[in-house]
Protein backbone atom coordinates (compact mmCIF):
# COMPACT_ATOMS: atom_id res chain seq x y z
CA UNK A 1 0.00 0.00 0.00
CA UNK A 2 0.65 3.43 -0.35
CA UNK A 3 2.08 3.78 3.09
CA UNK A 4 4.91 1.05 2.38
CA UNK A 5 5.68 3.89 -0.54
CA UNK A 6 5.69 6.52 2.08
CA UNK A 7 7.97 4.37 4.25
CA UNK A 8 10.87 4.35 2.15
CA UNK A 9 11.11 7.55 0.67
CA UNK A 10 15.00 8.13 0.16
CA UNK A 11 15.96 10.55 -2.97
CA UNK A 12 16.97 7.75 -4.66
CA UNK A 13 13.91 5.68 -4.86
CA UNK A 14 12.00 8.64 -5.49
CA UNK A 15 13.45 9.13 -8.72
CA UNK A 16 13.27 5.86 -9.79
CA UNK A 17 9.87 5.56 -8.89
CA UNK A 18 8.71 8.95 -11.06
CA UNK A 19 7.44 8.00 -14.33
CA UNK A 20 9.46 8.45 -17.67
CA UNK A 21 9.17 12.33 -18.87
CA UNK A 22 10.26 12.99 -15.02
CA UNK A 23 12.79 11.42 -15.24
CA UNK A 24 13.86 12.79 -18.79
CA UNK A 25 13.37 15.92 -17.42
CA UNK A 26 15.83 15.03 -14.32
CA UNK A 27 18.23 13.77 -16.98
CA UNK A 28 17.84 16.94 -18.77
CA UNK A 29 18.16 18.94 -15.59
CA UNK A 30 21.45 17.63 -14.49
CA UNK A 31 23.42 17.41 -17.29
CA UNK A 32 22.83 21.56 -17.63
CA UNK A 33 23.74 21.85 -14.65
CA UNK A 34 26.72 19.94 -14.82
CA UNK A 35 27.94 22.31 -17.88
CA UNK A 36 26.84 25.41 -16.31
CA UNK A 37 29.07 24.46 -13.28
CA UNK A 38 31.87 23.50 -15.98
CA UNK A 39 32.00 26.89 -17.62
CA UNK A 40 31.48 28.34 -14.01
CA UNK A 41 34.51 27.38 -13.04
CA UNK A 42 36.25 27.81 -16.49
CA UNK A 43 34.79 31.52 -16.79
CA UNK A 44 35.93 32.11 -13.12
CA UNK A 45 39.97 30.86 -13.90
CA UNK A 46 39.76 32.61 -17.30
CA UNK A 47 38.36 36.17 -16.55
CA UNK A 48 40.42 36.23 -12.92
CA UNK A 49 43.73 35.26 -15.28
CA UNK A 50 42.60 38.07 -16.98
CA UNK A 51 42.10 40.69 -14.49
CA UNK A 52 46.03 39.71 -13.22
CA UNK A 53 47.23 39.91 -16.67
CA UNK A 54 45.57 43.27 -17.23
CA UNK A 55 46.88 44.37 -13.64
CA UNK A 56 50.34 43.09 -14.60
CA UNK A 57 50.63 44.58 -17.78
CA UNK A 58 49.75 47.96 -16.51
CA UNK A 59 52.32 48.20 -14.17
CA UNK A 60 54.80 46.71 -16.65
CA UNK A 61 53.54 49.54 -18.97
CA UNK A 62 53.18 52.41 -16.71
CA UNK A 63 56.74 51.84 -15.12
CA UNK A 64 58.68 50.28 -17.98
CA UNK A 65 59.67 53.66 -20.10
CA UNK A 66 60.79 52.51 -23.11
CA UNK A 67 57.99 50.83 -25.02
CA UNK A 68 59.94 49.46 -27.66
CA UNK A 69 61.44 47.32 -25.07
CA UNK A 70 57.99 46.58 -23.39
CA UNK A 71 56.63 45.33 -27.09
CA UNK A 72 59.96 43.66 -27.81
CA UNK A 73 59.58 41.88 -24.38
CA UNK A 74 56.11 40.65 -25.48
CA UNK A 75 57.07 39.52 -29.18
CA UNK A 76 59.94 37.56 -27.82
CA UNK A 77 57.55 35.32 -25.34
CA UNK A 78 56.59 32.43 -26.51
CA UNK A 79 53.24 31.92 -26.34
CA UNK A 80 51.11 34.46 -27.92
CA UNK A 81 49.96 37.99 -25.19
CA UNK A 82 46.64 37.64 -24.20
CA UNK A 83 43.83 40.74 -22.77
CA UNK A 84 45.82 44.61 -22.82
CA UNK A 85 49.01 43.26 -23.62
CA UNK A 86 47.99 41.85 -26.92
CA UNK A 87 45.86 45.33 -27.69
CA UNK A 88 49.05 46.85 -27.14
CA UNK A 89 51.03 44.42 -29.42
CA UNK A 90 48.37 44.66 -32.14
CA UNK A 91 48.48 48.76 -31.71
CA UNK A 92 52.07 48.96 -31.20
CA UNK A 93 52.99 47.04 -34.56
CA UNK A 94 50.68 48.75 -36.56
CA UNK A 95 51.77 52.33 -35.51
CA UNK A 96 55.76 51.05 -35.99
CA UNK A 97 54.71 49.69 -39.29
CA UNK A 98 53.16 52.80 -40.81
CA UNK A 99 55.97 54.65 -39.19
CA UNK A 100 58.67 53.15 -41.47
CA UNK A 101 56.15 54.83 -44.51
CA UNK A 102 57.75 58.03 -44.72
CA UNK A 103 55.47 59.74 -46.20
CA UNK A 104 52.12 59.06 -44.30
CA UNK A 105 50.59 62.08 -42.49
CA UNK A 106 50.41 61.59 -39.17
CA UNK A 107 46.34 61.33 -38.62
CA UNK A 108 46.35 58.25 -40.57
CA UNK A 109 48.73 56.70 -38.70
CA UNK A 110 46.93 57.44 -35.81
CA UNK A 111 43.85 56.24 -37.24
CA UNK A 112 45.80 52.69 -38.16
CA UNK A 113 47.09 51.82 -35.11
CA UNK A 114 43.44 52.66 -33.66
CA UNK A 115 41.65 50.31 -36.07
CA UNK A 116 44.03 48.20 -35.44
CA UNK A 117 43.41 47.59 -31.37
CA UNK A 118 39.58 48.37 -31.77
CA UNK A 119 39.92 45.26 -33.69
CA UNK A 120 41.82 42.81 -31.63
CA UNK A 121 39.74 44.34 -28.33
CA UNK A 122 36.26 43.22 -30.11
CA UNK A 123 38.82 39.67 -30.71
CA UNK A 124 39.50 39.83 -26.61
CA UNK A 125 35.63 41.15 -26.00
CA UNK A 126 34.41 38.02 -27.50
CA UNK A 127 36.58 35.82 -25.80
CA UNK A 128 35.93 37.39 -22.48
CA UNK A 129 32.36 36.88 -23.64
CA UNK A 130 32.15 33.31 -23.96
CA UNK A 131 29.54 30.84 -22.78
CA UNK A 132 27.74 33.65 -20.71
CA UNK A 133 24.81 33.41 -23.12
CA UNK A 134 25.03 29.66 -22.29
CA UNK A 135 24.64 30.60 -18.52
CA UNK A 136 22.41 33.41 -18.97
CA UNK A 137 20.01 30.86 -20.82
CA UNK A 138 20.22 28.00 -18.09
CA UNK A 139 19.51 30.21 -15.20
CA UNK A 140 16.44 31.79 -17.44
CA UNK A 141 15.33 28.07 -18.54
CA UNK A 142 15.85 25.68 -15.91
CA UNK A 143 13.40 26.53 -13.61
CA UNK A 144 10.98 25.83 -16.47
CA UNK A 145 11.83 22.48 -17.47
CA UNK A 146 11.97 21.40 -13.68
CA UNK A 147 8.45 22.79 -13.39
CA UNK A 148 7.10 21.18 -16.41
CA UNK A 149 8.43 18.00 -14.63
CA UNK A 150 6.69 18.59 -11.57
CA UNK A 151 3.63 19.69 -13.34
CA UNK A 152 3.77 16.25 -15.63
CA UNK A 153 4.86 14.13 -12.12
CA UNK A 154 1.71 15.68 -9.94
CA UNK A 155 -0.41 15.18 -13.01
CA UNK A 156 0.39 11.77 -12.71
CA UNK A 157 -0.42 11.50 -8.82
CA UNK A 158 -3.64 13.21 -9.02
CA UNK A 159 -4.73 10.67 -12.12
CA UNK A 160 -3.29 7.70 -9.70
CA UNK A 161 -5.81 9.17 -7.26
CA UNK A 162 -9.28 9.48 -9.42
CA UNK A 163 -9.26 5.39 -8.93
CA UNK A 164 -9.84 5.42 -5.28
CA UNK A 165 -12.94 6.03 -3.76
CA UNK A 166 -11.46 7.50 -0.24
CA UNK A 167 -8.83 9.88 -0.72
CA UNK A 168 -5.74 9.90 1.50
CA UNK A 169 -2.70 12.50 1.51
CA UNK A 170 -0.71 9.57 1.71
CA UNK A 171 -1.70 8.53 -1.73
CA UNK A 172 -0.49 11.36 -3.54
CA UNK A 173 2.62 12.53 -1.35
CA UNK A 174 5.20 9.95 -2.60
CA UNK A 175 4.15 11.63 -6.08
CA UNK A 176 4.19 14.95 -5.48
CA UNK A 177 7.48 14.44 -3.41
CA UNK A 178 8.71 12.55 -6.48
CA UNK A 179 7.32 15.69 -9.04
CA UNK A 180 9.08 18.02 -6.84
CA UNK A 181 12.72 16.86 -7.14
CA UNK A 182 12.45 18.28 -10.75
CA UNK A 183 11.64 21.78 -9.94
CA UNK A 184 14.49 21.30 -6.44
CA UNK A 185 16.96 20.26 -9.71
CA UNK A 186 15.87 22.79 -11.94
CA UNK A 187 16.18 25.74 -9.02
CA UNK A 188 19.46 24.35 -8.26
CA UNK A 189 20.97 24.46 -11.78
CA UNK A 190 19.17 28.17 -12.40
CA UNK A 191 20.70 29.77 -9.19
CA UNK A 192 23.79 29.34 -9.78
CA UNK A 193 23.89 30.22 -13.64
CA UNK A 194 22.12 33.63 -12.66
CA UNK A 195 24.23 34.31 -10.47
CA UNK A 196 27.62 33.65 -12.38
CA UNK A 197 26.27 35.07 -15.72
CA UNK A 198 25.64 38.37 -13.27
CA UNK A 199 29.11 38.56 -11.92
CA UNK A 200 30.50 37.82 -14.74
CA UNK A 201 28.66 39.85 -16.85
CA UNK A 202 29.73 42.76 -14.73
CA UNK A 203 33.71 41.77 -14.69
CA UNK A 204 33.93 41.90 -18.09
CA UNK A 205 32.41 45.30 -18.53
CA UNK A 206 34.79 46.09 -16.04
CA UNK A 207 37.74 44.65 -18.03
CA UNK A 208 36.41 45.82 -21.09
CA UNK A 209 36.24 49.94 -20.08
CA UNK A 210 39.61 49.33 -18.61
CA UNK A 211 41.05 48.01 -21.93
CA UNK A 212 38.87 50.85 -23.58
CA UNK A 213 40.30 53.63 -21.38
CA UNK A 214 44.51 51.53 -22.01
CA UNK A 215 43.66 51.94 -25.50
CA UNK A 216 42.51 56.12 -25.45
CA UNK A 217 45.75 56.61 -23.05
CA UNK A 218 48.05 54.58 -25.58
CA UNK A 219 46.68 56.36 -28.53
CA UNK A 220 47.52 59.86 -26.66
CA UNK A 221 51.03 58.15 -25.93
CA UNK A 222 51.51 57.37 -29.89
CA UNK A 223 50.33 60.99 -30.98
CA UNK A 224 52.96 62.46 -28.58
CA UNK A 225 55.76 60.05 -30.08
CA UNK A 226 54.97 60.82 -34.13
CA UNK B 1 32.45 24.59 -27.26
CA UNK B 2 35.22 25.77 -25.83
CA UNK B 3 37.78 28.46 -26.84
CA UNK B 4 41.23 27.58 -27.29
CA UNK B 5 42.59 29.00 -24.18
CA UNK B 6 40.60 27.45 -22.05
CA UNK B 7 41.49 24.17 -22.40
CA UNK B 8 44.20 24.33 -19.59
CA UNK B 9 41.28 25.08 -16.87
CA UNK B 10 38.54 22.83 -18.20
CA UNK B 11 40.25 19.59 -16.78
CA UNK B 12 40.37 21.33 -13.32
CA UNK B 13 36.92 22.82 -14.09
CA UNK B 14 34.87 19.28 -15.05
CA UNK B 15 36.01 17.79 -11.44
CA UNK B 16 35.50 20.57 -9.56
CA UNK B 17 31.79 20.38 -11.41
CA UNK B 18 30.88 17.16 -10.55
CA UNK B 19 32.94 17.66 -6.86
CA UNK B 20 29.81 20.45 -6.41
CA UNK B 21 27.12 17.76 -7.57
CA UNK B 22 28.53 14.96 -4.92
CA UNK B 23 28.78 17.52 -2.41
CA UNK B 24 25.12 18.62 -3.11
CA UNK B 25 23.84 15.19 -2.99
CA UNK B 26 25.51 14.18 -0.21
CA UNK B 27 24.34 17.75 1.50
CA UNK B 28 20.73 16.59 0.53
CA UNK B 29 20.79 12.78 1.91
CA UNK B 30 22.14 13.98 5.23
CA UNK B 31 20.40 17.14 5.91
CA UNK B 32 16.76 15.85 5.14
CA UNK B 33 15.30 13.32 7.36
CA UNK B 34 13.36 11.52 4.05
CA UNK B 35 12.29 8.76 6.62
CA UNK B 36 10.28 11.13 8.20
CA UNK B 37 6.45 10.11 8.10
CA UNK B 38 3.11 10.97 10.12
CA UNK B 39 2.90 9.03 12.84
CA UNK B 40 -0.92 9.08 13.29
CA UNK B 41 -1.80 7.82 10.02
CA UNK B 42 0.66 4.75 10.34
CA UNK B 43 -0.64 3.93 13.74
CA UNK B 44 -4.03 3.60 11.65
CA UNK B 45 -2.99 1.39 8.88
CA UNK B 46 -0.44 -0.68 11.19
CA UNK B 47 -3.08 -2.22 12.59
CA UNK B 48 -4.86 -3.04 9.81
CA UNK B 49 -1.49 -4.50 8.07
CA UNK B 50 -1.29 -7.60 10.72
CA UNK B 51 -4.82 -9.05 9.42
CA UNK B 52 -4.46 -10.10 6.34
CA UNK B 53 -2.21 -12.97 7.37
CA UNK B 54 -4.36 -13.85 10.14
CA UNK B 55 -7.27 -13.53 7.43
CA UNK B 56 -5.28 -16.64 4.79
CA UNK B 57 -5.67 -19.63 6.64
CA UNK B 58 -10.00 -19.00 6.88
CA UNK B 59 -10.75 -20.73 3.66
CA UNK B 60 -13.02 -18.42 2.42
CA UNK B 61 -15.68 -20.21 -0.60
CA UNK B 62 -15.79 -17.84 -3.73
CA UNK B 63 -18.41 -14.92 -2.78
CA UNK B 64 -22.23 -15.31 -4.28
CA UNK B 65 -21.01 -13.13 -7.83
CA UNK B 66 -19.20 -16.46 -9.13
CA UNK B 67 -22.66 -18.54 -8.41
CA UNK B 68 -24.28 -15.47 -10.07
CA UNK B 69 -22.77 -15.17 -13.19
CA UNK B 70 -22.39 -18.57 -13.72
CA UNK B 71 -25.33 -19.77 -15.60
CA UNK B 72 -25.01 -16.23 -17.89
CA UNK B 73 -21.99 -16.37 -20.04
CA UNK B 74 -21.17 -20.11 -20.17
CA UNK B 75 -23.76 -21.38 -22.00
CA UNK B 76 -23.76 -19.13 -24.81
CA UNK B 77 -20.34 -19.29 -26.46
CA UNK B 78 -21.12 -22.85 -26.23
CA UNK B 79 -24.02 -22.81 -28.04
CA UNK B 80 -22.74 -20.18 -30.13
CA UNK B 81 -19.43 -21.66 -31.14
CA UNK B 82 -20.73 -24.90 -32.17
CA UNK B 83 -23.08 -24.42 -35.35
CA UNK B 84 -20.63 -22.43 -36.63
CA UNK B 85 -17.46 -25.59 -36.36
CA UNK B 86 -19.74 -27.90 -37.35
CA UNK B 87 -20.26 -25.72 -40.64
CA UNK B 88 -16.82 -25.41 -41.49
CA UNK B 89 -15.64 -28.87 -40.66
CA UNK B 90 -18.89 -29.92 -42.99
CA UNK B 91 -17.32 -27.51 -45.51
CA UNK B 92 -14.39 -28.73 -45.51
CA UNK B 93 -15.50 -32.19 -45.74
CA UNK B 94 -17.81 -31.28 -48.64
CA UNK B 95 -14.99 -30.38 -51.07
CA UNK B 96 -13.43 -33.56 -50.39
CA UNK B 97 -16.00 -35.69 -51.28
CA UNK B 98 -17.55 -33.75 -54.01
CA UNK B 99 -16.27 -35.52 -56.80
CA UNK B 100 -16.73 -38.84 -55.33
CA UNK B 101 -20.23 -38.80 -53.24
CA UNK B 102 -22.53 -36.29 -54.52
CA UNK B 103 -25.43 -38.49 -53.13
CA UNK B 104 -23.95 -38.71 -49.44
CA UNK B 105 -23.44 -34.67 -49.31
CA UNK B 106 -26.94 -33.95 -49.81
CA UNK B 107 -28.14 -36.73 -47.08
CA UNK B 108 -25.20 -35.00 -44.95
CA UNK B 109 -26.55 -31.49 -45.89
CA UNK B 110 -30.38 -32.63 -45.07
CA UNK B 111 -29.14 -34.02 -41.44
CA UNK B 112 -27.31 -30.62 -41.08
CA UNK B 113 -30.30 -28.92 -41.21
CA UNK B 114 -31.93 -31.06 -38.82
CA UNK B 115 -28.91 -30.47 -36.60
CA UNK B 116 -28.99 -26.72 -36.74
CA UNK B 117 -32.81 -26.71 -36.34
CA UNK B 118 -32.57 -28.69 -32.99
CA UNK B 119 -30.16 -26.23 -31.47
CA UNK B 120 -31.97 -23.64 -32.50
CA UNK B 121 -34.66 -24.78 -30.16
CA UNK B 122 -31.99 -25.62 -27.78
CA UNK B 123 -31.03 -22.75 -27.82
CA UNK B 124 -34.41 -20.68 -27.58
CA UNK B 125 -35.00 -23.19 -24.64
CA UNK B 126 -31.72 -22.02 -22.70
CA UNK B 127 -32.31 -18.23 -22.84
CA UNK B 128 -35.86 -18.40 -21.90
CA UNK B 129 -34.29 -20.52 -18.35
CA UNK B 130 -31.57 -18.10 -18.19
CA UNK B 131 -34.22 -15.06 -18.88
CA UNK B 132 -36.23 -16.76 -16.27
CA UNK B 133 -33.43 -17.05 -13.72
CA UNK B 134 -32.43 -13.14 -14.12
CA UNK B 135 -36.09 -11.83 -13.75
CA UNK B 136 -36.15 -13.68 -10.81
CA UNK B 137 -32.87 -12.56 -9.44
CA UNK B 138 -33.91 -9.25 -10.28
CA UNK B 139 -37.01 -9.51 -8.75
CA UNK B 140 -35.04 -10.42 -5.30
CA UNK B 141 -32.89 -7.91 -5.61
CA UNK B 142 -35.11 -5.20 -5.93
CA UNK B 143 -35.92 -4.99 -2.07
CA UNK B 144 -32.26 -5.28 -1.15
CA UNK B 145 -31.80 -1.96 -3.22
CA UNK B 146 -34.24 -0.19 -1.56
CA UNK B 147 -32.71 -0.55 1.42
CA UNK B 148 -29.46 0.03 0.14
CA UNK B 149 -30.08 3.75 -0.33
CA UNK B 150 -31.57 4.60 2.94
CA UNK B 151 -28.66 2.84 5.07
CA UNK B 152 -26.39 5.83 6.44
CA UNK B 153 -22.99 5.66 4.54
CA UNK B 154 -20.35 7.92 6.79
CA UNK B 155 -16.90 8.81 5.18
CA UNK B 156 -15.69 6.33 8.07
CA UNK B 157 -17.19 3.53 7.05
CA UNK B 158 -16.54 4.18 3.79
CA UNK B 159 -12.90 4.49 4.31
CA UNK B 160 -12.46 0.85 6.49
CA UNK B 161 -14.34 -0.60 3.19
CA UNK B 162 -11.79 0.67 1.02
CA UNK B 163 -9.06 0.13 3.24
CA UNK B 164 -10.80 -4.01 3.33
CA UNK B 165 -10.74 -3.93 -0.45
CA UNK B 166 -6.98 -3.07 -1.01
CA UNK B 167 -6.21 -5.78 1.50
CA UNK B 168 -8.02 -8.42 0.17
CA UNK B 169 -6.51 -7.79 -3.36
CA UNK B 170 -3.18 -8.22 -1.46
CA UNK B 171 -4.14 -11.06 0.53
CA UNK B 172 -3.53 -13.81 -2.41
CA UNK B 173 0.43 -13.19 -2.06
CA UNK B 174 0.22 -14.30 1.90
CA UNK B 175 0.43 -17.68 2.86
CA UNK B 176 -1.31 -19.38 5.90
CA UNK B 177 -0.68 -19.03 9.22
CA UNK B 178 -3.12 -22.11 9.93
CA UNK B 179 -2.00 -22.69 13.75
CA UNK B 180 -3.23 -19.67 15.34
CA UNK B 181 -6.54 -19.88 13.30
CA UNK B 182 -7.05 -23.30 14.86
CA UNK B 183 -6.14 -21.59 18.43
CA UNK B 184 -9.00 -19.10 17.80
CA UNK B 185 -11.57 -20.93 16.71
CA UNK B 186 -13.66 -21.54 19.74
CA UNK B 187 -13.41 -17.67 20.93
CA UNK B 188 -14.82 -17.70 17.03
CA UNK B 189 -17.66 -19.94 17.74
CA UNK B 190 -18.22 -17.94 20.77
CA UNK B 191 -18.47 -14.92 19.21
CA UNK B 192 -21.00 -16.42 16.57
CA UNK B 193 -23.33 -17.52 19.28
CA UNK B 194 -23.31 -14.06 20.77
CA UNK B 195 -23.96 -12.56 16.97
CA UNK B 196 -26.77 -15.13 17.02
CA UNK B 197 -28.41 -13.94 20.01
CA UNK B 198 -28.33 -10.55 19.23
CA UNK B 199 -29.93 -11.17 16.35
CA UNK B 200 -32.68 -13.20 17.59
CA UNK B 201 -33.69 -10.76 20.11
CA UNK B 202 -34.48 -8.45 16.98
CA UNK B 203 -36.41 -10.77 15.29
CA UNK B 204 -40.35 -11.02 14.69
CA UNK B 205 -40.90 -14.67 15.32
CA UNK B 206 -44.52 -14.18 14.28
CA UNK B 207 -43.27 -14.02 10.40
CA UNK B 208 -41.06 -17.09 10.48
CA UNK B 209 -44.52 -19.20 11.68
CA UNK B 210 -44.30 -22.67 13.96
CA UNK B 211 -41.80 -24.96 12.02
CA UNK B 212 -38.17 -24.39 12.61
CA UNK B 213 -36.74 -22.53 9.08
CA UNK B 214 -32.95 -22.36 8.50
CA UNK B 215 -31.14 -19.10 6.66
CA UNK B 216 -28.01 -18.88 5.85
CA UNK B 217 -26.35 -15.25 5.40
CA UNK B 218 -23.47 -14.11 4.01
CA UNK B 219 -22.43 -10.94 6.35
CA UNK B 220 -19.45 -8.54 5.39
CA UNK B 221 -18.91 -6.85 8.42
CA UNK B 222 -16.26 -4.18 9.15
CA UNK B 223 -13.68 -4.05 12.20
CA UNK B 224 -16.25 -1.53 14.09
CA UNK B 225 -19.03 -4.49 14.50
CA UNK B 226 -21.05 -2.61 11.64
CA UNK B 227 -22.13 -4.16 8.35
CA UNK B 228 -20.57 -3.22 5.09
CA UNK B 229 -23.13 -3.42 3.03
CA UNK B 230 -26.28 -5.59 3.28
CA UNK B 231 -26.53 -9.39 4.17
CA UNK B 232 -27.12 -11.77 1.46
CA UNK B 233 -29.39 -14.20 1.74
CA UNK B 234 -27.68 -18.04 0.66
CA UNK B 235 -30.27 -19.83 1.58
CA UNK B 236 -33.77 -18.95 1.93
CA UNK B 237 -36.27 -20.32 4.52
CA UNK B 238 -38.88 -21.14 1.69
CA UNK B 239 -40.54 -17.80 3.16
CA UNK B 240 -40.04 -14.62 1.84
CA UNK B 241 -41.68 -12.38 5.09
CA UNK B 242 -38.95 -14.74 7.60
CA UNK B 243 -36.49 -14.15 5.35
CA UNK B 244 -37.12 -10.57 5.36
CA UNK B 245 -37.71 -10.55 8.84
CA UNK B 246 -34.33 -12.07 9.91
CA UNK B 247 -32.67 -9.22 7.14
CA UNK B 248 -33.90 -6.37 9.11
CA UNK B 249 -33.53 -8.20 12.70
CA UNK B 250 -29.69 -8.22 11.54
CA UNK B 251 -29.57 -4.41 10.25
CA UNK B 252 -31.17 -3.57 13.86
CA UNK B 253 -28.32 -5.65 15.56
CA UNK B 254 -25.72 -3.03 14.89
CA UNK B 255 -23.23 -2.90 15.68
CA UNK B 256 -22.69 -6.71 16.15
CA UNK B 257 -20.24 -8.03 19.27
CA UNK B 258 -17.19 -8.57 17.76
CA UNK B 259 -13.61 -9.98 19.59
CA UNK B 260 -11.31 -7.01 20.76
CA UNK B 261 -8.53 -8.83 19.06
CA UNK B 262 -7.52 -7.37 15.53
CA UNK B 263 -6.64 -11.10 14.27
CA UNK B 264 -9.84 -12.45 15.23
CA UNK B 265 -12.07 -9.53 14.36
CA UNK B 266 -10.75 -10.50 10.53
CA UNK B 267 -12.59 -13.73 11.03
CA UNK B 268 -15.68 -11.89 11.25
CA UNK B 269 -14.84 -9.50 8.08
CA UNK B 270 -16.85 -11.71 5.70
CA UNK B 271 -19.23 -13.84 8.12
CA UNK B 272 -21.62 -17.19 6.77
CA UNK B 273 -24.40 -17.18 9.01
CA UNK B 274 -26.25 -20.01 9.44
CA UNK B 275 -29.67 -18.96 11.88
CA UNK B 276 -32.92 -20.68 13.09
CA UNK B 277 -35.05 -17.96 14.08
CA UNK B 278 -37.23 -20.31 15.92
CA UNK B 279 -34.09 -22.42 17.74
CA UNK B 280 -34.26 -22.08 21.55
CA UNK B 281 -30.27 -22.28 21.92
Amino acid sequence: MSVSVANDMSIFSLVAGASLPVQLVLAVLIITSLFSWWYIFIKVASIKRAETDAEAFEHAFWTGGDLNKLFEGLTADRHKPQGMASIFEAGFKEYARHKQQVRMEVSDVMEGARRAMRATYNRELDELDAHLPFLASVGSVSPYIGLFGTVWGIMNAFRGLSNVAQATLSQVAPGIAEALVATAIGLFAAIPAVVAYNRFASSVDRLSVRYESFMEEFTNILQRKS
Amino acid sequence: MLRQRENKDSFKAGVLSVAVHAVLLIALLISFNWKTTHPVSIAEVELWDSIPNNLAPKPLPPPEPVVKEAPTPEPKPVVEEKPKEDAKVDIALEKKQKELELKKLEQKKAEEDLKKEREKKEQALVQKKQLAVLQEEVNKDKPLKDKKETQKSNDALKKLAQEMLDEDKAQGNQQAIGAKAAANAGVVGEYQNKIRTKIRGNVNKTLCGDGNPELKFDIDLLPTGQLNGNPKLIKSSGNSACDGAVERAIMASEPLPLPSDAALKSQFRNLKLTFRPNDGN
